[in-house]
């Protein structure tokens, strides 16, 4: 254990070097369409992931998915260890988010209704990065294209490439500065962009307001307060298993919880679901099984929005919803190697 | 002369809603049957979609001739498409979806040959839909682009659908979802899918790319209801 944790720290401060000597010369890194050795890869990562963490910044954000435009305005503080966050949306109905590290209320001032939950992934630091699991650099490769102007920033653009078909690349635009992504493309299959989300304005190096998220997130009265019920649940103790897994992807998490209804009185909609998560450490995959009731569960369906693929079918007696931001066809190959035994 | 000038501008509201996607199956009827009878308002439906069209990019800006353009070639490859007259229900290993192949079969040929492209079937299923709210999508590929979602700004969504076995290769790894419907993204927002996307973007969190990538990008888009 002690070892472990050791190596994990050596590697963060390893990449944190690299993160240093990257942030030192910016200029270090031309346009060459040539991937990065995987080091390299990782301290671009590290650095991108640190620069989300702990920045102050403020700006617009807006994610631009199957023809739906959404935009919120966003600030983020990092105060010592903690992290806090404020999404008001801009967009449709009033919804406010706050995150008080992996704490994170959604109001909705017009229903008052408030969903609090507990994100305990929000909090942690990516697993993969942490213990020098060489994952993404199996199947991704990085490539520099260059500097561009984004969001009023000067911004380097890296490409992420997927090395086989299971997953989608990302074009990202890191702010030259600070490393803060401004910009993030899903790539398809093609090359074509499924889903973008960028900043539109940024100040970055804003002053610290943390009553600004804790204030609020202290005063609910007058709201109804949801919190989803999960429970830690295990795949395996289910009865279920992966015949074979999908390349580079790893349960990261599996919970039991109930399914609420979106609105109030959508009662009929709380279902009992086992919901496990599979990470290559880029995206990830979620896998819902409930138990097969033919009202509820007329026809299998697949529907894609922006990058995320939704596939709902019948293994058995059971139905399963497999969603997540990569092709169809890793769907499938979950779907299909899905296998009960109990 | 009052009369009339009033029911025009009944009728441009009308069309307005339709465009929004605001009208209920009775009212889509009727502006859909105005829209069909009146040159002007056809006029007036073509310009609302190219300000909403142009409002999201200027690319989108176009002529009416590349709209005609585009159903012409829609026209070509749907003329083009080969007929098949005996198709077969799926076996019964996809026992969820008997009851839909019931259906469709009972409903005969008119699915059955869109087979050999599981996305042409779709692009089929709401052609008309796409045509009349959506005409200025790329002509080269116009089934691909639309299954893009990006490309025309539209979801596409897949249901059950039993592919005769001549078009069973397009459906090789999907037996139980071949049919790909194309809708536009607002249409797709389906209470049920909702809770399992939320769900699903609860754990946006764990990507590499840190919170920006996944936390925002959910909290951003997160359903509208509640």
């Amino acid at each position: 254990m002690l070892n472990r944790l050791l190596s994990s720290l050596a590697m963060v401060l390893a990449a944190g070097c690299c993160t240093t000597a990257i942030a030192s010369q910016p200029g270090a890194v031309g346009a060459g369409d040539s991937p990065l050795a995987p080091h390299e890869t990782r301290a671009w990562l590290m650095r991108i992931h640190d620069a989300a963490s702990h920045r102050n910044f403020q700006g617009t954000f807006v994610v631009s998915a199957g023809g739906v435009v959404s935009s919120s305005r966003i600030a983020h503080f990092c105060v010592g260890a903690s992290q806090f966050e404020r999404i008001e949306s801009l967009d449709g109905q009033m919804r406010r988010v706050f995150r008080h590290n992996d704490v994170v209320h959604t109001l909705w001032p017009r229903s008052r209704v408030a969903l609090v939950e507990q994100r305990d992934m929000l909090a942690t630091f990516p697993a993969l990065l942490q213990t020098g699991d060489d994952r993404i650099d199996t199947y991704y490769d990085l490539r520099p294209q260059g500097v561009e102007r984004m969001a009023g920033r000067d911004a380097d653009v890296l490409l992420l490439r997927p090395k086989d078909n299971r997953r989608y690349g990302y074009r990202l635009w890191a702010d030259r500065g600070t490393g803060l992504l401004l910009r993030v493309e899903v790539l398809g299959e093609r090359g074509e962009v499924l889903e973008s989300s960028a900043f539109s304005d940024l100040t970055i190096g804003v002053k610290a307001q943390p009553d600004s998220v804790l204030l609020p997130m202290k005063k609910l009265d007058g709201y109804r307060i949801v919190r989803p019920s999960l429970t830690a649940a295990r795949f395996d103790a289910e009865g279920w298993t992966l015949r074979e897994g999908v390349p580079g992807f790893e349960q990261v998490s599996c919970v039991r919880r109930l399914l609420a209804g979106m609105t109030a009185d959508d009662d009929d909609a709380a279902t009992q679901v086992l919901q496990t998560i599979y990470s290559d450490g880029l995206t990830h995959v979620s896998v819902f099984i409930e138990p097969y009731n033919p009202a509820r569960h007329p026809r299998g369906m697949h529907a894609a929005i922006g990058a995320t693929q939704t596939l709902m079918r019948r293994v058995g007696d059971w139905w399963v919803t497999l969603v997540g931001d990569v092709p169809a066809a890793t769907l499938r190959q979950f779907a299909n190697a899905l296998e009960y035994r109990k | 002369m009052l009369d009339e000038s009033e029911d025009g501008a009944r009728s441009l509201l009308g069309l307005s809603a339709l465009a929004d996607g605001e009208l209920d199956p009775a009212a889509t009827r009727q502006a859909c049957s105005r829209w069909h009878g009146d040159a002007a308002a056809r006029a007036s439906w073509h310009a609302y979609h190219l300000i909403g069209d142009v409002l999201r990019s200027d690319d989108l800006a176009s002529d009416t001739a590349r709209d005609a353009g585009f159903l012409n070639a829609l026209r070509v490859r749907l003329a083009a498409e080969p007929v098949v007259l005996a198709p077969q229900c799926v076996e019964a290993g996809a026992g969820d979806m008997e009851a839909v192949s019931d259906r469709r079969a009972a409903r005969g040929s008119r699915w059955s040959w869109l087979g050999p492209a599981a996305v042409a079937a779709g692009f089929m299923a709401v052609a008309s839909v796409l045509v009349v709210t959506r005409g200025n999508a790329p002509l080269e590929g116009a089934s691909d682009s639309l299954a893009r979602s990006s490309a025309g700004g539209s979801a596409v969504l897949t249901a059950a659908l039993p592919v005769p076995g001549a078009a069973s290769e397009s459906a090789a790894n999907a037996p139980d979802e071949p049919q790909t419907l194309v809708a536009d993204g607002k249409l797709v927002r389906d209470a049920r899918l909702e809770r399992y996307f939320a769900a699903h973007s609860q754990f946006g969190g764990s990507s590499a790319l840190g919170v920006p990538s996944g936390f925002l990008r959910a909290a951003t888009t997160q359903a509208p209801g509640r």
